[in-house]
């Protein structure tokens, strides 16, 4: 599928500077740690504008750290990841709205429907393959918002109205402390026997079930992992925003910019999901404030130029240029041409 | 019993529409391995193309056709040649994500070329009909019906009597055999997309004549051609008019007896029903 080759998604076993094996590890903690301090000052150093900016950023990169575990390591391409964080905005809205509940609850209800649901039809979509899986995901992902949108508890297609909390630093902290522990999930995966019985089903699965990898459950719980994460960022974003309708909880086109920005940073890696996220919403914000109109059409540029340009990723694409120079464009180029 | 009649003859002439909609989607697929998600977006412009001819130049949309089929075909063939054969071979997500891109840039320049408003190709016939027993039919939706009709019955003639279409059917099967008996591959996928893209934007130019016309109808027609080439399969055109004839007469009773707000529910989990079932399509071959 979309796969790097297997020895790149297990960064730690096979570091790239071969003559210091044993260092990655530690300066890379270290310099997380150091990212991870930066970020949660910027509530006090930054404005208003550039917290606002943060929530959505993060939340973004939690979205595409939880497809990163079913489309990047197990190499499903699922469409319904958006139907988890509708879920999740919905858990919270009923909640808070129709029963009165506090938030945390919400997030709870939010998070525990998600993944009942993702239990529900990863038995029935994830026996398919490639295309198949990825039509049947979007089918449901178009089918939730009109479903939704007749039931009565939800608001129907009025949507609801949640009780406002004006407090932006503490909905950065929530997105931040989200993004951290996909972060920390997905880094425990690459060193865990689930996680390589995901790569080995992304990359064959037939030779993984012979291996006694038990793919059923093991697709299953990475769909069921990518929905709690996506039905958390869904539960904060509604209650950030206090509104939630059909039509904005179950956007599909939220759910393509979760995969682009997974796959523009580098799929089925630690970090490349968080840069993908980070540095595109940074590039749409810039550009949506300076040159409003030609905002989306430049999305859609880079979307075509890293397809054929890095199509591995960013990731991928800043060691190639170390290794290669800039000739890696070029064979990236001339890599897939018929 | 009069009304059951005409929803299901309504049903009938928009599925002969959505049929010749999907036909070119279920050409690239089968036959390049593409899921072009910009399909929609071509539509779309097939639709401004034929606004444009009928608005500035006074075509009919019917005889305008052939214009539309040309400039499309010329586009189609130049975007594969020029970009979409650089990442053909490569797995079929980046594909995927490729023709997204294209959709998002397709839709942005609509918006900035035509704005937003609704766009209605509005021939001097629009408002007449023709009575048939208890079932009145609009005349432009029952030509655009048969045109549909004809458009999909000699593509299906064309793939299997053709020289060029027994290629592009070969090369489906085995593109090492293909090659080795003289196919090139890299002009064939350029004519089939080019086909499928030229048959999208025939499918906008009648869309645009019984329906409405504006940037954001891509995303929808695009699911849509999805759906109808998944329930009938990728093997035959005659297949997607089944599936196109299916999913018109099951929106058309969903929004009579359910409630239109159903009508995508029940297409899109018809959708899901027949992957989860027979994933190679109601008609389809089993793989």
């Amino acid at each position: 599928m979309s796969a790097p080759p297997a020895q790149r998604a297990d960064a730690p076993q096979t570091p790239d500077k071969p003559q210091a094996p044993d260092k990655p590890p530690t300066w890379r903690r270290v310099a997380a740690i150091v990212v991870f301090a930066a970020l949660a000052a910027v509530p006090w150093l930054g404005s208003d504008v550039l917290v606002q900016f943060g929530i959505n950023a993060l939340l973004l990169a939690v979205l595409a750290q939880a497809w990163n575990v079913i489309g990047g390591y197990a190499g499903y391409a699922s469409f319904g990841n958006s139907v988890f964080y509708g879920l999740g905005a919905y858990g919270v809205g009923i909640a808070m709205v129709q029963w009165h509940l506090p938030f945390a609850v919400g997030l709870a209800l939010g998070a525990a429907i998600a993944v009942v649901f993702a239990l529900t039809l990863g038995w029935a979509v994830l026996r398919l393959r490639g295309h198949y899986f990825a039509i049947a995901t979007l089918g449901v992902a178009q089918v939730m918002a009109a479903i939704v949108s007749n039931v009565e508890l939800a608001g129907r297609n009025v949507g609801l109205v949640l009780p406002p909390l004006n407090d932006d630093r503490l909905f950065y902290w929530l997105a931040l402390a989200l993004l951290a522990a996909a972060t920390l999930s997905v880094a425990w995966l690459t060193r865990s026997r689930f996680g390589f019985g995901l790569i080995a089903i992304r990359e064959n699965e037939e030779g993984a079930a012979v291996m006694g990898v038990h793919t059923t459950l093991y697709k299953a719980l990475a769909f069921a992992i990518a929905a709690f994460f996506s039905a958390l960022a869904g539960g904060i974003h509604a209650y950030w925003i206090t509104f939630l309708d059909p039509e904005s909880a179950f956007d599909i086109s939220l759910n393509v910019r979760m995969i682009i920005m997974a796959v523009f940073g580098g799929p089925g890696t630690v970090l490349g999901p968080i840069v993908g996220a980070l540095s595109l919403s940074a590039i749409s914000e810039l550009l949506s404030s300076e040159v409003t109109n030609i905002a989306g059409l430049f999305f859609g540029v880079v979307v075509v130029a890293a397809v054929v340009l890095m199509p591995r990723g960013l990731a991928d694409a800043v060691r190639g240029v170390r290794l290669h120079g800039w000739g890696y464009f070029a064979r990236n180029v001339k890599a897939h041409r018929l | 019993m009069d009304l059951l009649a005409q929803v299901v003859a309504n049903g009938v002439l928009l599925g002969g529409l959505y049929a010749v909609m999907a036909l070119g989607l279920a050409l690239v697929w089968g036959v390049l391995n593409i899921v072009n998600l910009a399909h929609g977006a071509f539509i779309m412009l097939g639709g401004y193309a034929a606004w444009h001819l009928y608005r500035l130049a006074g075509i009919d949309p019917f005889a305008g056709l052939p214009i539309v089929a040309i400039v499309m075909f010329a586009a189609g063939y130049a975007i594969q040649r020029g970009l979409l054969n650089l990442v053909v071979r490569a797995p079929m997500f980046n594909t995927l994500l490729i023709t997204f891109g294209l959709e998002v840039v397709f839709t942005y320049c609509a918006q900035l070329a035509f704005s937003a408003d609704f766009r209605t190709i509005n021939p001097p016939y629009a408002g007449s009909n023709v009575a048939l027993g208890p079932v009145t039919l609009p005349v432009a939706r029952l030509a655009a019906f048969a045109v549909a009709l004809a458009l999909t019955v000699g593509m299906w003639l064309f793939l299997l009597h053709t020289r060029l279409g027994r290629a592009i059917r070969a090369t489906a099967q085995n593109l090492v055999a293909a090659r080795l008996y003289g196919v090139a591959p890299r002009h064939l996928y350029a004519v089939t997309f080019g086909l499928g893209v030229a048959l999208a934007g025939m499918s906008g130019a009648l869309y645009g004549t019984v329906s409405q016309v504006n940037p954001y109808i891509g995303a929808t027609l695009t699911a849509k051609s999805f759906a109808i080439s998944i329930i009938g399969g990728l093997d035959s055109p005659l297949g997607v008019i089944v599936g196109g004839l299916f999913l018109g007469i099951v929106e058309s009773l969903t929004t009579l007896y359910v409630g239109p707000t159903y009508a995508d529910v029940a297409s899109f989990g018809i959708l899901v029903l027949v992957l989860i079932v027979r994933p190679s399509g109601l008609l389809g071959r089993t793989a």
